[in-house]
Protein backbone atom coordinates (compact mmCIF):
# COMPACT_ATOMS: atom_id res chain seq x y z
CA UNK A 1 0.00 0.00 0.00
CA UNK A 2 2.49 2.46 0.71
CA UNK A 3 4.33 1.90 -2.28
CA UNK A 4 1.77 2.24 -4.05
CA UNK A 5 1.00 5.51 -2.51
CA UNK A 6 4.81 6.52 -3.21
CA UNK A 7 4.14 5.66 -6.86
CA UNK A 8 1.08 7.85 -7.22
CA UNK A 9 2.62 10.73 -5.03
CA UNK A 10 5.76 10.38 -7.42
CA UNK A 11 3.28 10.47 -11.04
CA UNK A 12 1.75 13.48 -9.62
CA UNK A 13 4.61 15.15 -8.55
CA UNK A 14 6.22 14.45 -12.44
CA UNK A 15 2.61 15.92 -13.83
CA UNK A 16 2.95 18.98 -11.73
CA UNK A 17 6.26 19.60 -11.73
CA UNK A 18 7.31 21.97 -14.93
CA UNK A 19 10.21 20.68 -16.92
CA UNK A 20 13.95 22.05 -15.55
CA UNK A 21 15.25 23.23 -18.63
CA UNK A 22 19.34 22.39 -18.23
CA UNK A 23 21.80 25.06 -17.58
CA UNK A 24 19.23 27.93 -17.47
CA UNK A 25 17.52 27.28 -13.87
CA UNK A 26 20.22 29.39 -11.59
CA UNK A 27 22.48 31.24 -13.76
CA UNK A 28 22.78 34.48 -14.74
CA UNK A 29 21.56 35.49 -17.60
CA UNK A 30 22.47 36.97 -20.53
CA UNK A 31 19.10 37.51 -21.86
CA UNK A 32 18.55 41.28 -21.89
CA UNK A 33 19.51 45.25 -23.29
CA UNK A 34 23.15 45.50 -23.69
CA UNK A 35 25.78 48.26 -25.45
CA UNK A 36 29.18 48.26 -26.18
CA UNK A 37 31.90 50.19 -24.26
CA UNK A 38 35.27 51.26 -24.53
CA UNK A 39 36.82 49.84 -21.92
CA UNK A 40 40.60 51.19 -23.66
CA UNK A 41 39.31 54.65 -24.10
CA UNK A 42 40.26 54.86 -27.50
CA UNK A 43 37.62 57.56 -27.69
CA UNK A 44 36.34 56.49 -30.95
CA UNK A 45 34.86 53.46 -33.11
CA UNK A 46 38.11 53.29 -35.97
CA UNK A 47 40.10 53.34 -32.39
CA UNK A 48 37.76 50.47 -31.33
CA UNK A 49 38.73 48.05 -34.83
CA UNK A 50 42.59 49.52 -34.16
CA UNK A 51 43.11 47.55 -31.03
CA UNK A 52 42.13 44.31 -32.99
CA UNK A 53 44.96 42.16 -33.16
CA UNK A 54 45.62 42.11 -37.19
CA UNK A 55 44.60 38.85 -38.45
CA UNK A 56 47.85 36.62 -39.05
CA UNK A 57 46.78 35.66 -42.61
CA UNK A 58 48.22 32.40 -44.71
CA UNK A 59 50.55 33.64 -47.31
CA UNK A 60 48.59 34.44 -50.88
CA UNK A 61 45.44 35.71 -48.72
CA UNK A 62 44.15 38.98 -49.26
CA UNK A 63 43.27 40.99 -46.03
CA UNK A 64 39.95 42.10 -45.91
CA UNK A 65 38.59 45.35 -44.63
CA UNK A 66 42.63 46.39 -43.96
CA UNK A 67 43.98 45.61 -40.19
CA UNK A 68 41.59 46.40 -37.97
CA UNK A 69 39.07 48.33 -40.17
CA UNK A 70 36.91 45.35 -40.92
CA UNK A 71 33.00 45.24 -40.83
CA UNK A 72 30.90 42.19 -40.60
CA UNK A 73 29.27 43.09 -43.07
CA UNK A 74 26.23 45.73 -44.36
CA UNK A 75 23.26 47.59 -41.88
CA UNK A 76 21.19 49.81 -42.10
CA UNK A 77 21.71 53.72 -42.45
CA UNK A 78 23.75 54.00 -45.45
CA UNK A 79 26.82 52.74 -43.89
CA UNK A 80 29.17 50.69 -46.14
CA UNK A 81 27.15 52.61 -48.83
CA UNK A 82 29.26 54.92 -51.52
CA UNK A 83 29.72 58.40 -50.69
CA UNK A 84 28.92 61.08 -53.13
CA UNK A 85 32.14 62.64 -54.27
CA UNK A 86 33.41 65.23 -51.76
CA UNK A 87 33.54 68.83 -53.17
CA UNK A 88 36.79 70.24 -53.17
CA UNK A 89 35.26 73.82 -52.27
CA UNK A 90 33.75 73.81 -48.57
CA UNK A 91 30.14 74.32 -48.35
CA UNK A 92 28.53 77.98 -47.79
CA UNK A 93 27.95 78.61 -43.95
CA UNK A 94 24.44 76.75 -43.25
CA UNK A 95 24.33 74.28 -46.22
CA UNK A 96 24.58 71.03 -45.37
CA UNK A 97 26.89 68.19 -47.19
CA UNK A 98 25.50 65.41 -48.64
CA UNK A 99 27.53 62.58 -47.39
CA UNK A 100 25.25 59.56 -48.09
CA UNK A 101 24.37 58.82 -51.59
CA UNK A 102 22.02 55.80 -50.92
CA UNK A 103 21.22 56.07 -46.88
CA UNK A 104 19.41 53.17 -45.06
CA UNK A 105 21.17 50.79 -47.51
CA UNK A 106 24.24 48.64 -47.05
CA UNK A 107 24.80 47.71 -50.49
CA UNK A 108 23.94 43.89 -50.29
CA UNK A 109 20.56 44.33 -48.46
CA UNK A 110 19.21 46.21 -45.55
CA UNK A 111 19.89 44.24 -42.18
CA UNK A 112 20.72 41.48 -43.87
CA UNK A 113 21.61 39.81 -40.56
CA UNK A 114 25.53 40.00 -40.91
CA UNK A 115 25.93 42.95 -38.62
CA UNK A 116 25.76 41.31 -35.08
CA UNK A 117 28.35 39.04 -36.29
CA UNK A 118 30.30 42.51 -35.06
CA UNK A 119 28.14 44.71 -33.17
CA UNK A 120 28.28 47.99 -33.34
CA UNK A 121 26.81 50.82 -31.59
CA UNK A 122 23.70 50.11 -31.74
CA UNK A 123 22.11 48.57 -28.78
CA UNK A 124 21.77 44.45 -29.13
CA UNK A 125 19.16 42.34 -27.24
CA UNK A 126 19.44 38.49 -25.94
CA UNK A 127 16.05 36.35 -25.36
CA UNK A 128 16.84 33.19 -24.08
CA UNK A 129 14.80 30.24 -24.08
CA UNK A 130 15.59 26.68 -23.87
CA UNK A 131 15.75 25.61 -27.69
CA UNK A 132 17.01 29.13 -28.95
CA UNK A 133 18.50 32.19 -28.25
CA UNK A 134 17.77 35.58 -30.13
CA UNK A 135 19.93 37.56 -30.77
CA UNK A 136 18.78 41.45 -32.50
CA UNK A 137 20.16 44.63 -32.79
CA UNK A 138 18.61 47.49 -33.06
CA UNK A 139 20.73 48.72 -35.97
CA UNK A 140 19.08 45.79 -37.60
CA UNK A 141 19.95 42.09 -37.48
CA UNK A 142 18.56 38.81 -35.77
CA UNK A 143 20.54 35.85 -35.07
CA UNK A 144 18.97 32.76 -34.36
CA UNK A 145 20.89 30.50 -32.08
CA UNK A 146 19.64 27.02 -31.94
CA UNK A 147 20.31 25.45 -28.46
CA UNK A 148 18.17 22.53 -28.35
CA UNK A 149 20.80 20.26 -29.67
CA UNK A 150 20.66 20.58 -33.43
CA UNK A 151 23.56 20.55 -35.96
CA UNK A 152 24.75 22.31 -38.66
CA UNK A 153 22.06 21.31 -41.90
CA UNK A 154 24.36 18.93 -44.29
CA UNK A 155 22.84 21.11 -47.01
CA UNK A 156 22.79 25.02 -46.15
CA UNK A 157 22.91 27.78 -48.32
CA UNK A 158 25.68 31.02 -46.95
CA UNK A 159 24.39 33.71 -45.56
CA UNK A 160 26.06 36.34 -44.15
CA UNK A 161 25.36 35.24 -40.62
CA UNK A 162 26.09 31.88 -40.99
CA UNK A 163 24.12 29.24 -39.38
CA UNK A 164 24.43 29.22 -35.58
CA UNK A 165 24.10 26.17 -32.82
CA UNK A 166 24.78 27.12 -29.32
CA UNK A 167 25.32 25.38 -25.65
CA UNK A 168 26.13 26.69 -21.97
CA UNK A 169 29.04 25.83 -20.25
CA UNK A 170 27.96 27.39 -16.58
CA UNK A 171 26.29 30.91 -17.50
CA UNK A 172 28.59 31.29 -20.53
CA UNK A 173 26.77 30.89 -23.94
CA UNK A 174 29.25 28.78 -26.27
CA UNK A 175 28.18 29.25 -30.33
CA UNK A 176 29.72 28.03 -33.16
CA UNK A 177 28.67 29.53 -36.40
CA UNK A 178 29.72 28.08 -39.74
CA UNK A 179 28.01 28.84 -43.34
CA UNK A 180 28.74 32.54 -43.91
CA UNK A 181 28.90 34.28 -47.24
CA UNK A 182 32.64 35.26 -47.83
CA UNK A 183 33.27 38.97 -46.49
CA UNK A 184 35.35 40.28 -44.29
CA UNK A 185 36.18 40.20 -40.42
CA UNK A 186 37.43 43.18 -37.81
CA UNK A 187 41.42 43.37 -37.57
CA UNK A 188 41.90 42.46 -41.14
CA UNK A 189 40.55 38.99 -41.70
CA UNK A 190 38.43 37.59 -44.34
CA UNK A 191 35.86 34.51 -43.75
CA UNK A 192 34.64 31.89 -46.45
CA UNK A 193 31.76 29.61 -46.61
CA UNK A 194 34.73 27.21 -45.03
CA UNK A 195 35.05 29.33 -42.10
CA UNK A 196 34.55 28.87 -38.55
CA UNK A 197 32.86 30.84 -35.91
CA UNK A 198 33.24 30.25 -32.63
CA UNK A 199 32.21 33.14 -29.53
CA UNK A 200 32.19 33.16 -26.09
CA UNK A 201 29.45 35.40 -24.29
CA UNK A 202 30.82 35.43 -20.74
CA UNK A 203 29.14 37.84 -18.31
CA UNK A 204 30.87 39.04 -15.21
CA UNK A 205 29.96 37.42 -12.07
CA UNK A 206 27.98 40.51 -11.21
CA UNK A 207 25.91 40.37 -14.46
CA UNK A 208 26.52 43.29 -15.20
CA UNK A 209 29.34 43.08 -17.97
CA UNK A 210 29.51 40.71 -21.64
CA UNK A 211 32.64 39.76 -22.78
CA UNK A 212 32.29 38.34 -25.91
CA UNK A 213 35.00 36.20 -27.00
CA UNK A 214 35.36 36.09 -31.20
CA UNK A 215 37.21 32.89 -32.51
CA UNK A 216 37.98 32.56 -36.62
CA UNK A 217 38.95 29.46 -37.76
CA UNK A 218 40.04 28.85 -41.33
CA UNK A 219 43.05 26.44 -42.09
CA UNK A 220 42.70 28.00 -46.31
CA UNK A 221 42.80 31.54 -44.14
CA UNK A 222 44.51 32.15 -40.86
CA UNK A 223 48.08 30.87 -40.00
CA UNK A 224 46.50 30.67 -36.51
CA UNK A 225 43.03 31.47 -35.15
CA UNK A 226 41.98 34.86 -35.34
CA UNK A 227 41.25 35.97 -31.71
CA UNK A 228 39.73 39.43 -30.52
CA UNK A 229 37.24 40.24 -27.86
CA UNK A 230 34.25 42.77 -27.65
CA UNK A 231 32.91 44.30 -24.39
CA UNK A 232 29.51 45.43 -23.15
CA UNK A 233 27.47 46.76 -20.23
CA UNK A 234 24.21 46.53 -19.49
CA UNK A 235 22.27 49.06 -21.71
CA UNK A 236 21.50 52.52 -19.06
CA UNK A 237 17.93 52.60 -17.77
CA UNK A 238 15.95 55.45 -17.82
CA UNK A 239 13.51 56.25 -14.94
CA UNK A 240 9.84 55.76 -15.78
CA UNK A 241 7.48 56.52 -13.94
CA UNK A 242 8.94 55.92 -10.77
CA UNK A 243 10.63 52.21 -12.26
CA UNK A 244 14.80 51.90 -13.81
CA UNK A 245 13.54 50.46 -17.08
CA UNK A 246 15.61 49.52 -20.36
CA UNK A 247 13.60 48.71 -24.13
CA UNK A 248 14.87 47.99 -27.45
CA UNK A 249 14.67 51.17 -29.35
CA UNK A 250 13.91 51.52 -33.40
CA UNK A 251 16.04 53.17 -35.52
CA UNK A 252 14.27 54.87 -38.15
CA UNK A 253 15.67 55.39 -41.21
CA UNK A 254 13.86 56.76 -44.54
CA UNK A 255 15.51 56.32 -47.74
CA UNK A 256 13.53 58.21 -49.32
CA UNK A 257 13.63 60.97 -46.94
CA UNK A 258 16.42 63.51 -49.09
CA UNK A 259 17.29 64.55 -45.16
CA UNK A 260 18.87 61.34 -44.78
CA UNK A 261 21.57 61.76 -47.33
CA UNK A 262 22.93 65.01 -45.54
CA UNK A 263 25.29 64.93 -42.72
CA UNK A 264 27.00 67.96 -41.13
CA UNK A 265 26.24 71.68 -41.35
CA UNK A 266 28.69 73.75 -41.37
CA UNK A 267 28.45 75.48 -37.92
CA UNK A 268 27.87 79.44 -37.95
CA UNK A 269 31.64 80.40 -37.21
CA UNK A 270 32.26 83.21 -34.50
CA UNK A 271 34.91 85.59 -35.14
CA UNK A 272 36.61 86.48 -32.08
CA UNK B 1 -2.96 -8.53 -5.34
CA UNK B 2 -0.50 -6.35 -3.40
CA UNK B 3 2.24 -6.98 -6.73
CA UNK B 4 -0.53 -6.72 -9.29
CA UNK B 5 -1.16 -3.12 -7.76
CA UNK B 6 2.29 -2.41 -7.77
CA UNK B 7 2.96 -3.43 -11.55
CA UNK B 8 -0.28 -1.31 -12.52
CA UNK B 9 1.10 1.32 -10.83
CA UNK B 10 4.38 1.09 -12.81
CA UNK B 11 3.04 -0.01 -16.16
CA UNK B 12 0.61 3.67 -15.76
CA UNK B 13 3.83 5.07 -15.38
CA UNK B 14 5.24 3.96 -18.55
CA UNK B 15 2.73 4.92 -20.60
CA UNK B 16 0.65 7.55 -19.21
CA UNK B 17 4.14 9.98 -18.72
CA UNK B 18 5.33 9.72 -22.60
CA UNK B 19 2.02 10.57 -23.57
CA UNK B 20 1.56 13.09 -21.64
CA UNK B 21 4.65 14.65 -22.90
CA UNK B 22 3.42 14.51 -26.13
CA UNK B 23 0.44 16.05 -25.65
CA UNK B 24 0.84 18.49 -22.89
CA UNK B 25 1.17 22.30 -23.54
CA UNK B 26 4.40 22.85 -23.05
CA UNK B 27 4.90 24.73 -19.69
CA UNK B 28 7.44 27.97 -19.49
CA UNK B 29 10.56 26.72 -16.97
CA UNK B 30 9.30 26.99 -13.26
CA UNK B 31 6.02 29.69 -13.98
CA UNK B 32 4.02 27.21 -15.02
CA UNK B 33 3.08 29.32 -17.89
CA UNK B 34 2.30 28.04 -21.14
CA UNK B 35 5.21 28.42 -23.38
CA UNK B 36 3.80 29.69 -26.84
CA UNK B 37 7.92 29.67 -28.36
CA UNK B 38 8.31 28.18 -31.55
CA UNK B 39 7.65 28.63 -35.49
CA UNK B 40 3.92 29.40 -36.37
CA UNK B 41 2.50 30.31 -39.35
CA UNK B 42 -0.68 31.41 -41.35
CA UNK B 43 -2.81 29.45 -43.42
CA UNK B 44 -5.31 30.35 -46.10
CA UNK B 45 -7.92 29.72 -43.49
CA UNK B 46 -6.14 31.36 -40.53
CA UNK B 47 -7.72 34.39 -40.29
CA UNK B 48 -11.43 35.64 -39.16
CA UNK B 49 -11.53 39.35 -39.85
CA UNK B 50 -14.95 41.67 -39.55
CA UNK B 51 -15.11 44.32 -41.13
CA UNK B 52 -14.38 47.58 -38.89
CA UNK B 53 -16.50 49.83 -37.50
CA UNK B 54 -15.05 53.28 -38.47
CA UNK B 55 -15.73 56.67 -37.44
CA UNK B 56 -17.97 59.08 -40.30
CA UNK B 57 -14.77 61.28 -40.06
CA UNK B 58 -12.75 58.30 -41.69
CA UNK B 59 -13.70 59.25 -45.30
CA UNK B 60 -12.53 57.52 -48.20
CA UNK B 61 -9.79 60.39 -48.77
CA UNK B 62 -8.38 59.68 -45.77
CA UNK B 63 -8.53 55.71 -46.58
CA UNK B 64 -6.54 56.67 -49.76
CA UNK B 65 -4.16 59.42 -47.85
CA UNK B 66 -2.91 56.03 -45.60
CA UNK B 67 -2.75 53.69 -48.42
CA UNK B 68 -0.49 56.03 -50.34
CA UNK B 69 1.96 56.14 -47.39
CA UNK B 70 1.61 52.02 -46.95
CA UNK B 71 3.03 51.62 -50.75
CA UNK B 72 5.95 54.60 -49.58
CA UNK B 73 6.84 52.70 -46.69
CA UNK B 74 6.91 49.42 -48.85
CA UNK B 75 8.43 51.43 -51.92
CA UNK B 76 11.43 52.63 -49.69
CA UNK B 77 11.76 49.65 -47.54
CA UNK B 78 10.87 51.05 -44.43
CA UNK B 79 10.47 49.68 -41.04
CA UNK B 80 6.83 47.92 -41.35
CA UNK B 81 5.90 47.64 -37.75
CA UNK B 82 2.65 46.21 -36.24
CA UNK B 83 0.11 44.99 -37.22
CA UNK B 84 1.39 43.87 -40.68
CA UNK B 85 4.44 41.95 -39.22
CA UNK B 86 1.78 39.67 -37.13
CA UNK B 87 0.68 38.47 -40.81
CA UNK B 88 4.13 39.03 -42.97
CA UNK B 89 3.62 36.25 -45.35
CA UNK B 90 6.36 34.01 -43.63
CA UNK B 91 6.46 32.39 -40.27
CA UNK B 92 6.85 34.30 -37.00
CA UNK B 93 9.44 33.08 -34.64
CA UNK B 94 8.18 33.55 -31.16
CA UNK B 95 10.76 33.22 -28.27
CA UNK B 96 9.57 33.57 -24.53
CA UNK B 97 12.22 33.83 -22.24
CA UNK B 98 12.54 35.45 -18.50
CA UNK B 99 11.77 39.16 -19.28
CA UNK B 100 10.37 39.23 -22.91
CA UNK B 101 8.63 37.70 -25.16
CA UNK B 102 10.18 38.28 -28.44
CA UNK B 103 8.03 37.86 -31.69
CA UNK B 104 10.91 37.84 -35.07
CA UNK B 105 9.65 38.10 -38.52
CA UNK B 106 11.11 37.00 -41.54
CA UNK B 107 11.43 40.42 -42.80
CA UNK B 108 13.68 43.19 -42.26
CA UNK B 109 11.39 45.08 -39.89
CA UNK B 110 12.76 44.59 -36.35
CA UNK B 111 11.34 41.83 -34.17
CA UNK B 112 8.71 43.06 -31.51
CA UNK B 113 9.19 42.65 -27.69
CA UNK B 114 6.42 41.89 -25.13
CA UNK B 115 8.12 42.53 -21.85
CA UNK B 116 6.76 40.87 -18.97
CA UNK B 117 9.23 42.35 -16.46
CA UNK B 118 7.23 45.64 -16.46
CA UNK B 119 3.91 46.26 -16.07
CA UNK B 120 3.68 49.83 -17.58
CA UNK B 121 4.50 51.75 -20.41
CA UNK B 122 6.98 53.59 -21.06
CA UNK B 123 6.12 57.49 -20.06
CA UNK B 124 4.97 59.32 -23.24
CA UNK B 125 7.89 61.92 -22.69
CA UNK B 126 10.69 59.16 -23.04
CA UNK B 127 9.01 56.88 -25.54
CA UNK B 128 9.84 57.65 -29.46
CA UNK B 129 6.83 56.69 -30.69
CA UNK B 130 7.47 53.67 -33.26
CA UNK B 131 6.22 51.06 -35.56
CA UNK B 132 5.61 48.48 -32.92
CA UNK B 133 5.38 50.51 -30.11
CA UNK B 134 5.36 49.47 -26.23
CA UNK B 135 4.51 46.12 -25.72
CA UNK B 136 4.05 44.92 -21.87
CA UNK B 137 2.35 41.68 -21.11
CA UNK B 138 1.06 39.46 -18.30
CA UNK B 139 -1.10 35.87 -18.23
CA UNK B 140 -4.40 36.20 -16.77
CA UNK B 141 -4.42 32.15 -16.34
CA UNK B 142 -3.54 30.45 -20.16
CA UNK B 143 -3.79 33.55 -21.83
CA UNK B 144 -1.14 35.90 -22.66
CA UNK B 145 -2.53 39.48 -22.93
CA UNK B 146 -0.15 42.10 -24.39
CA UNK B 147 -0.96 45.52 -24.66
CA UNK B 148 0.71 48.13 -27.20
CA UNK B 149 0.44 51.36 -27.36
CA UNK B 150 3.02 54.26 -28.18
CA UNK B 151 2.64 53.70 -32.00
CA UNK B 152 4.17 55.77 -34.65
CA UNK B 153 1.25 57.81 -37.20
CA UNK B 154 3.13 58.15 -40.15
CA UNK B 155 5.61 55.43 -40.29
CA UNK B 156 5.43 51.99 -41.64
CA UNK B 157 2.27 49.93 -42.95
CA UNK B 158 -0.89 51.66 -40.72
CA UNK B 159 -3.33 49.22 -42.45
CA UNK B 160 -5.40 47.20 -39.66
CA UNK B 161 -6.98 44.27 -40.88
CA UNK B 162 -10.64 44.81 -42.00
CA UNK B 163 -10.22 48.52 -42.29
CA UNK B 164 -8.74 51.63 -40.68
CA UNK B 165 -5.55 52.55 -39.76
CA UNK B 166 -2.98 53.02 -36.94
CA UNK B 167 -2.30 56.21 -35.33
CA UNK B 168 -0.49 57.89 -32.35
CA UNK B 169 -3.07 57.36 -30.44
CA UNK B 170 -3.84 53.72 -31.51
CA UNK B 171 -4.33 50.77 -28.53
CA UNK B 172 -3.73 47.43 -29.32
CA UNK B 173 -4.65 44.73 -26.73
CA UNK B 174 -3.79 41.22 -27.85
CA UNK B 175 -4.77 38.13 -26.27
CA UNK B 176 -2.31 34.38 -26.95
CA UNK B 177 -3.59 31.54 -26.15
CA UNK B 178 -3.06 27.53 -27.33
CA UNK B 179 -5.00 25.56 -28.84
CA UNK B 180 -5.76 21.85 -29.77
CA UNK B 181 -2.52 20.67 -27.17
CA UNK B 182 -0.42 23.22 -28.58
CA UNK B 183 -0.76 23.29 -32.16
CA UNK B 184 -2.48 26.46 -32.82
CA UNK B 185 -1.76 29.29 -31.30
CA UNK B 186 -5.01 31.69 -31.55
CA UNK B 187 -4.25 35.88 -31.38
CA UNK B 188 -6.78 37.70 -30.92
CA UNK B 189 -6.54 41.47 -32.16
CA UNK B 190 -8.12 44.10 -30.33
CA UNK B 191 -7.51 47.75 -31.69
CA UNK B 192 -9.02 51.05 -30.04
CA UNK B 193 -8.25 54.38 -31.03
CA UNK B 194 -10.94 57.28 -30.48
CA UNK B 195 -9.72 58.84 -33.96
CA UNK B 196 -10.62 55.75 -36.04
CA UNK B 197 -12.66 53.55 -34.26
CA UNK B 198 -16.46 53.68 -33.47
CA UNK B 199 -16.28 50.66 -31.32
CA UNK B 200 -13.15 48.59 -30.54
CA UNK B 201 -12.23 46.57 -33.57
CA UNK B 202 -11.48 42.86 -32.93
CA UNK B 203 -10.03 40.01 -35.11
CA UNK B 204 -8.65 36.67 -34.58
CA UNK B 205 -5.48 35.14 -36.52
CA UNK B 206 -5.07 31.21 -35.88
CA UNK B 207 -1.28 30.54 -36.51
CA UNK B 208 0.00 26.53 -36.75
CA UNK B 209 2.82 25.40 -35.05
CA UNK B 210 5.62 24.49 -37.54
CA UNK B 211 8.04 21.53 -36.63
CA UNK B 212 10.54 22.64 -34.37
CA UNK B 213 13.10 21.71 -36.48
CA UNK B 214 11.71 24.49 -38.96
CA UNK B 215 15.08 26.80 -39.18
CA UNK B 216 13.88 30.67 -40.62
CA UNK B 217 15.17 31.21 -43.79
CA UNK B 218 16.94 34.21 -44.93
CA UNK B 219 15.12 37.55 -45.65
CA UNK B 220 14.98 38.93 -48.94
CA UNK B 221 16.85 42.10 -49.83
CA UNK B 222 14.83 44.78 -50.09
CA UNK B 223 17.20 48.00 -52.30
CA UNK B 224 15.24 50.73 -52.33
CA UNK B 225 17.85 52.12 -54.79
CA UNK B 226 16.55 49.29 -57.54
CA UNK B 227 15.50 51.52 -60.34
CA UNK B 228 13.52 48.24 -61.92
CA UNK B 229 11.91 47.36 -58.60
CA UNK B 230 10.87 51.25 -58.15
CA UNK B 231 9.19 51.10 -61.60
CA UNK B 232 7.54 47.94 -60.67
CA UNK B 233 6.07 49.41 -58.10
CA UNK B 234 5.04 52.49 -59.35
CA UNK B 235 1.72 53.33 -60.51
CA UNK B 236 0.43 56.94 -61.33
CA UNK B 237 -1.03 57.17 -57.86
CA UNK B 238 2.37 55.75 -56.59
CA UNK B 239 3.66 57.52 -53.55
CA UNK B 240 6.70 60.24 -54.51
CA UNK B 241 8.98 61.07 -51.87
CA UNK B 242 7.79 63.49 -49.69
CA UNK B 243 7.63 67.41 -49.90
CA UNK B 244 10.96 67.64 -47.52
CA UNK B 245 13.60 69.12 -49.25
CA UNK B 246 17.53 69.31 -47.98
CA UNK B 247 17.14 71.70 -44.79
CA UNK B 248 19.57 74.41 -45.37
CA UNK B 249 19.99 74.46 -41.64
Amino acid sequence: MKLRVVLVVTLLWSFAAPPMVQGQSSKIRLEGDWVRIDPDGVGSFGGLNGVIPPAQLLPGVSAGGGGGRGRGGGGRGGRGAPPVSESATPNPEGVPYIVVAQPCFGGVGRSNGALLVSPDSGGVHFVEHKDEVIFAGERGGVRHIYTDGRSHPNVWTPTPAGHSVGRYDGSTLIVETSGFTPGMVPGGGVRTSETRLVERFEMSPDGNRLTITYTWEDPKVYQKPHVYRYYFERAPTVESKGTKVSYALEEWCDAGDPIEKQSIIPPKQIIK
Amino acid sequence: MKRFCVLTSVIACLVVLPTSARTRVPLQEQRGTPDLSGFWELSFDSRNVPRANLLPAITRAKLDAHAKKDAYAIRWCNLLGVPFIMDPGRPLDIRQGSTAIIIVPENSSPPRYLYTNRSAHISDDIFDPSTNGDSIAHWEGDTLVADTVGFHGEHGISAIPGGGYRTGKSRLVERYRLLKEGSILSVTFTWTDPSVFRTPHSYEFRYQRLPATYEPRQWLSCDPFDEDRARFLESPSSPKPTSRAVSKE
